[in-house]
Formats: C-alpha cells, sequence, structure tokens
C-alpha cells in the first residue's frame, strides 16, 4: 500500500473523531434549539386565532317591572349606596344565598383614597356588606393594577377593608392569567385575569368616577381593563375601541359607578385634592353604558357626544347611551 | 482502504484515510441536509413573528418582577401556553432590583428603550422611614407607572421619573410619596408642572412658583418637576411632607435657564396659581414659542398678561405679525413707544389686546375686556414702574 494519496488531504483518526463530535454536538445542539422552539399550539395574542377562554354572562334577568339604572345621591358612601341598590330592586335581587361574588374595583395606582383615582374603600366597605347580607357566601376582590398590586392595594385602603371583612383578595399572580378569545373591534386573543371567574357566581364592576387623559373618562366600562394581561398600553392607541369591547367581554351581575368625590381633572392619576369635587352621586345598574352616560354627563359635566366608546358600544348594540330612555330610578338619601 | 505510516513522534502509526466509505458520504449528505433543513425551518419560523421568541429581554422586565411585587403575572404578555416569557419573569429572581420595566415587543409594538436608571432617592429626615425601594421609570416606560397620563409628560419631553414611598413613623399607616419627574430641560419641566398646576395651591416660600395643596407640594427645580404627596391629612404627615418638599428644594440643583421670559413677568398684583407656559401657538400665533404668561389684578380688573424672550429680529418679526393678524381680524392702533418699547393695541373679537416689543422681548396683555387698564399695566411695566 502507498504511504499517501497526494491527491487527497490525509485526515488523521484523531481529527476524524474531532470533526465527528463537533458535528455530533452540532447536530444534538440543533435539535435541542428546534424542540425549544417549536410550539405545536401556537398562540400569539393579536396574530393567530388561538382557543382562549370566552367569559360566561353574569347578567340578571331583564325585568320589566324594576329599574335597571338607579342614581342615588348622598353623603356618605353606605347610605347612598343602599338607597342605590333599594331603588333597584335590593341586593337580592342580584345575589342570591351560596353565591360567590367578585367585586372588581379599580384600584389602578398606588394612590390614597381621598385623592379619588382609585376605587374607595368605603365603597368597597359598602358593596361587601350587602352582598353578605344578601346571601354571599364569599365575596372576591380582584383586579390587575398599573403598579404594584400589594402598594395599590394597600394604599387605596382596600387592604385593611378586605382584612376587616373577610373579603378574598386576588392579587394577579402568575398563574392567574389565562388566553381570552372574542370577537371584539380590537380584542381578539390576550391573556386575562381569570381565576377570580373560576369561582365567581356572580360580577360586581365597583369603579370610580374619574377624568383620563387619553379616553376622557374612567368610569365602569373602563373599569375592566384592569383583568387584561401582558403588555395592554398598547391598545391605547385604539382606546375608544378597545373600551367599548369591554362592554362585550363582560356581562356583569350589576356595575357600580362611585361620584361621591370625582377626579375631574389630571386623571387617571391625579394627585391633588383640588382635581376631586365632592358630587355626592351613586349610580348603579345592569347596562355600564347608560351608568357611564350619566356619570360622563351628570358627574365629570361633560358633553356624551365626544365620549367615542360609549357610542361604539352603544352602536353595537352591547348598551343604552340614552340613559333616560331606560327604566331608572332616582333617589335622594 | 487506508493506509498506514509510521508516526515520526512514536511508535503510533498515523492513520490517513485515502477513501471515505459511501455509508459516512451518505451520512455527511444526511447531516449536510439536515442542517440546512434546521436553517430553512428556523427561517420559516422567523418569517412569523413571535415577540416572545424574538424580542424576550430579560433585563427587560426587572422593575416588573420587583417594584411590581407579585405582578409577575402582568409582566407575562403571554397567556400560559407561552412559557418564554414566563421563564424570563420566574426565571430570573436575580432581576429583583431597583429597575424600570421595559416592554417587550408584543404584537405590532417595539419594544421601549431601555430604561434610565439613576440614584436612589434617599431622603434623611427623622421620622421618616423608607417604604420601599427607588423605581425608575423612562419616558418610554412611564405608564407603567402613571398609564394614560404619561402621554402628557412625554410632550413636554420627560426623560425618566424616580419616585419612592415613605412611612410616617410617628402616623401608623400614614406615609408619603415622593415624585420627582426629570424633564430635558428647564423650560419643559415648568411647562408640565405648569399644566397640572393646582388653582387653589399656596405659593411655597422655599421653591418659586411652587405651592402646596391640602395633600401635597409641587414644584420644579431645574429640570425637575418634584410632587411630594401625603395619604392622609393627619399634622404628622403633613409636616413631614413639608420637610421632604423642602429637602428636595434644597438638594436639587437650580436651573432656571430658558425660563427668562418667566423670570420678566413681574411678581406684583400676580395671582400666584395663574402662571402657565405655553410651548408654541401663544395667542394662536405660529411666532409665539415658549410664552410665558400669568394673571394680575390691576385696578380693579384681571388682566392676562404675557412674555416671550428670543431674539431681537424674531422679537420684531412676531410683533408685527401680530399686530397684522389683529389688524386681519378686528382694528388696531399704534401707541407712543414707552422705554424703549414699541405697543400697538387691537381690539379682536371684542377683547383688547396691548403688545410691545422692546429688544428681544415681546409680551403685552391680552383679552382685557378695557383697552385703557391694559394700555396702562403694558406703560407701568416698561416703565419699570410694575416689577
Amino acid at each position: 500500500m502507498s504511504a499517501s494519496n497526494p491527491n487527497e488531504s490525509p485526515v488523521s483518526r484523531r481529527e476524524f473523531l474531532v470533526r465527528l463530535g463537533v458535528t455530533g454536538a452540532l447536530i444534538a445542539g440543533s435539535g435541542l434549539a428546534a424542540k425549544k422552539l417549536w410550539q405545536p399550539k401556537h398562540f400569539v395574542p393579536g396574530f393567530e386565532k388561538g382557543k382562549g377562554l370566552q367569559l360566561r354572562s353574569y347578567a340578571p334577568e331583564i325585568s320589566k317591572v324594576l329599574p335597571s339604572l338607579a342614581i342615588a345621591h348622598g353623603t356618605e358612601h353606605e347610605k347612598t349606596i343602599r338607597a342605590a341598590m333599594s331603588a333597584l330592586g335590593g341586593m337580592e335581587r342580584f345575589i342570591k344565598r351560596g353565591d360567590v361574588v367578585m367585586i372588581k374595583p379599580n384600584v389602578a395606582f398606588d394612590r390614597p383614597p381621598a385623592l379619588a383615582a382609585t376605587t374607595h374603600p368605603d365603597a368597597l366597605r359598602a358593596v361587601a356588606k350587602l352582598c353578605f347580607e344578601a346571601g354571599a357566601s364569599k365575596v372576591i376582590v380582584a383586579d390587575n393594577p398599573i403598579n404594584s398590586p400589594t402598594g395599590c392595594f394597600f394604599k387605596s385602603g382596600l387592604t385593611t377593608v378586605a382584612s376587616e371583612m373577610h373579603l378574598d383578595l386576588m392579587y394577579p399572580e402568575t398563574n392567574a392569567f389565562a388566553p381570552l378569545s372574542l370577537t371584539g373591534e380590537i380584542l381578539k386573543e390576550w391573556t386575562f385575569f381569570n381565576t377570580p371567574f373560576k369561582k365567581a357566581t356572580k360580577v360586581i364592576g365597583l369603579a370610580p368616577c374619574k377624568d383620563h387623559n387619553l379616553c376622557h373618562a374612567s368610569m365602569t366600562t373602563k373599569n375592566w381593563y384592569g383583568l387584561l394581561g401582558g403588555r395592554r398600553n398598547q391598545f391605547h392607541q385604539h382606546i375608544h375601541s378597545i373600551v367599548s369591547d369591554f362592554a362585550l367581554m363582560m356581562k356583569p351581575t350589576l356595575v357600580i359607578l362611585d361620584g361621591m368625590n370625582v377626579l375631574m381633572s389630571n386623571g387617571p392619576t391625579g394627585g391633588r385634592l383640588s382635581d376631586v369635587k365632592p358630587m355626592n352621586t351613586i349610580v348603579a345598574g345592569t347596562d355600564m353604558i347608560a351608568v357611564d352616560a350619566y356619570g360622563y354627563s351628570h358627574l365629570l359635566e361633560r358633553d356624551i357626544a365626544e365620549l367615542t366608546y360609549l357610542h361604539k358600544a352603544h352602536d353595537r348594540q352591547l348598551g343604552n347611551i340614552n340613559w333616560k330612555d331606560t327604566l331608572h330610578k332616582e333617589v335622594t338619601v | 482502504m487506508a493506509s498506514e505510516k509510521k508516526s515520526g513522534a512514536g511508535n503510533r502509526r498515523e492513520f490517513v484515510r485515502i477513501k471515505i466509505p459511501l455509508a459516512e458520504r451518505i451520512a455527511s449528505i444526511v447531516i449536510i441536509f439536515a442542517m440546512a433543513g434546521i436553517g430553512v425551518a428556523i427561517a420559516i419560523k422567523g418569517r412569523h413573528f413571535d415577540p416572545n421568541l424574538f424580542a424576550v429581554r430579560t433585563d427587560s422586565l426587572k422593575s416588573t418582577a420587583s417594584a411590581v411585587e407579585g405582578k409577575a403575572g402582568t409582566a407575562r404578555s403571554t397567556p400560559e401556553t407561552k412559557p418564554a416569557a414566563e421563564n424570563s419573569v420566574a426565571a430570573k429572581p436575580a432581576a429583583a432590583e431597583e429597575g424600570s420595566v421595559e416592554g417587550d415587543a408584543e404584537g405590532a409594538t417595539a419594544a421601549p428603550k431601555p430604561a434610565v436608571k439613576g440614584e436612589p432617592l434617599e431622603i434623611s429626615l427623622s421620622g421618616l422611614k423608607p417604604m420601599s425601594a427607588t423605581e425608575f421609570y423612562s419616558a418610554d416606560n412611564l405608564f407603567e407607572k402613571i398609564d394614560g397620563r404619561a402621554p402628557a409628560y412625554q410632550n413636554y419631553n420627560v426623560v425618566q421619573m424616580r419616585c419612592r414611598s415613605f412611612n410616617v413613623v410617628a402616623a401608623a399607616g400614614s406615609y408619603v410619596d415622593v415624585y420627582e419627574y426629570r424633564f430635558d430641560n428647564p423650560v419643559d419641566a415648568f411647562g408640565m408642572f405648569a399644566l397640572e398646576r393646582d388653582p387653589k395651591g399656596q405659593p411655597l416660600d422655599f421653591a418659586p412658583d411652587g405651592y402646596s395643596g391640602e395633600m401635597g407640594y409641587f414644584f420644579r427645580q431645574g429640570t425637575v418637576y418634584v410632587q411630594i404627596i401625603a395619604s392622609d391629612m393627619k399634622a404628622e404627615t403633613i409636616a413631614l411632607t413639608k420637610a421632604i418638599a423642602q429637602n428636595r428644594a434644597k438638594e436639587l440643583p437650580v436651573d432656571d435657564s430658558g425660563l427668562a421670559g418667566r423670570r420678566k413677568l413681574p411678581a406684583a398684583g400676580m395671582i400666584a396659581d395663574s402662571v402657565s407656559f405655553v410651548p408654541e401657538n401663544a395667542q394662536g400665533q405660529s411666532a409665539f414659542k415658549d410664552v410665558f404668561q400669568a394673571k394680575y389684578k390691576f385696578e380693579d380688573a384681571e388682566l392676562p398678561f404675557f412674555i416671550m424672550v428670543t431674539q431681537p429680529d424674531d422679537a420684531a418679526k412676531a410683533w408685527k405679525s401680530f399686530q397684522d393678524f389683529c389688524a386681519r381680524f378686528g382694528k388696531t392702533q399704534s401707541l407712543p413707544d414707552v422705554s424703549g418699547g414699541r405697543i400697538f393695541s387691537g381690539q379682536v373679537f371684542g377683547k383688547w389686546k396691548v403688545v410691545y416689543q422692546r429688544e428681544g422681548e415681546l409680551g403685552g396683555v391680552f383679552d382685557a375686556a378695557d383697552e385703557s387698564k391694559a394700555q396702562a399695566f403694558v406703560e407701568k411695566y416698561l416703565r419699570g414702574e410694575i416689577k
């Protein structure tokens, strides 16, 4: 045998083994990377259709006798909320014995209650009390704030109320979210704060009435924004569309608009007491669009024509912006 | 076949391959094709934008994992079916330190720029105890803290916000929130400060233009707009809130560059809460930029007065342009010069304007009901009788 063939480059055994090892490692690495990247159930919010959950309706049966909207004027949260609920036929109309009630406050910011940027603790206390009186077995309080949940709940005073009244305070933990599917104008597939809804049999939205820099006002409809997870601020570009989608997403048992102290300017955060105006009003109802229509025109004292998201929701028959056309009752404590 | 030869280095024979077996060649081809296939698969996958695969920046989730304690669920930009972002938060506890949130690019939204970090907000005052770590936010992720209010600050070129909460030791459950919004220059800081001015605020003696409300202190110092907000109106809380405000006014560097117009606004008769800043298009005039204005009590009337400081040529052009505008929509007349300032008065839509220009300074009374009072105010100002 000849020692070597000059036309072929010699490869030593060691080099061959090294090459073999390197090639094998590359293949193994590529395989692992491919496995890591592979997603048989591809789901990217807003990009592909997924199979997210769909919320059921928590809305009560429509009554032809009892009002669907109540406006109560008073100076104390509990008395005024009681008056509003009485005008609607009592909390018993909505909450039955054994119900697990999920109350969705607006706790978006770590602000003290006096600044009216968040649901007032007295409002939560009053609503929770009414729920228990109606026979609720449990009251859950849940929100996914903009800021730190613990800080927001603490500074808004809701942690104290939850502790006092043994409410089940649910923070947006990592595993509390699930994909939601909706045929909204903007909202199609999105991550949603779902855990509270696994237990709840009734849902109450409890929102402050306040100015909002981007969409003019944050009331009961926009309050549901706090159930979305992810980088939800990107919807700000289409804020009126997304807010109107909430009327499709949520069919709550009841919504309550706290207009006792209204953040009239520099919303949604506020920061000064001078931004806050006492309006001494609670609006409760089953149609969030009607409730917000009253809130915008009578509490924020603005022209309803400019509030696009209410018109969008109305046009999509998700509510009635003409609150005067609904069966309503106004009382004073 | 392979041949063997003696190795010069030792007894082992060097292996030299002169022929590659068919099986090996086939295996090589398979490997090459497999690698090409993997490359194509990655390329195809890459064509479908998936932010969780291609925009995961673990460092970008720092503040959501820390400042927003317990909010990891929110930090995740995708549902549970997507583990990538979850890993990036949950598996990175080391990220739980001071810092700001970065956005991962979800949907078509690009990831915000990295947050600007800075010095922690340290305030050493008796009776004050930090309640949390300092949080930092950049213009791009300010929404993480103030949500829909952020665009208003972005309009004035906010650069960074840092904030921290402090417990009031003497008042259980009470706290004070300190917010410091840093802008790109003092004028923008003043602009945002003026936009949010409390009409009922009480003037501060330790911070020019600053004011206190029932629950807070607000002022601009240099490029920083400071907000100090008490949790309640307990005496201990309010006292410490004021002490913090004084501390910040002392600690933050003074810089009034670009605020010459503000400094020229006379103090006598000024309604303290009326000072405002109009960055552009003041009085509906495109030439009126960086205008400072305030209301004055003068001879039983309330007169809005503005000042703009610029180059003399620009001031002259703006003055002439405004005069032409008033003539087009109303009537004007030239008034005698006073102390080097030329003046015209005009009535537009039933309201009087008396406007002067002196070198690079342009100003005057606008929207006055009484021409004579407006003229008297401007003339006294030019003569230095109103300071």
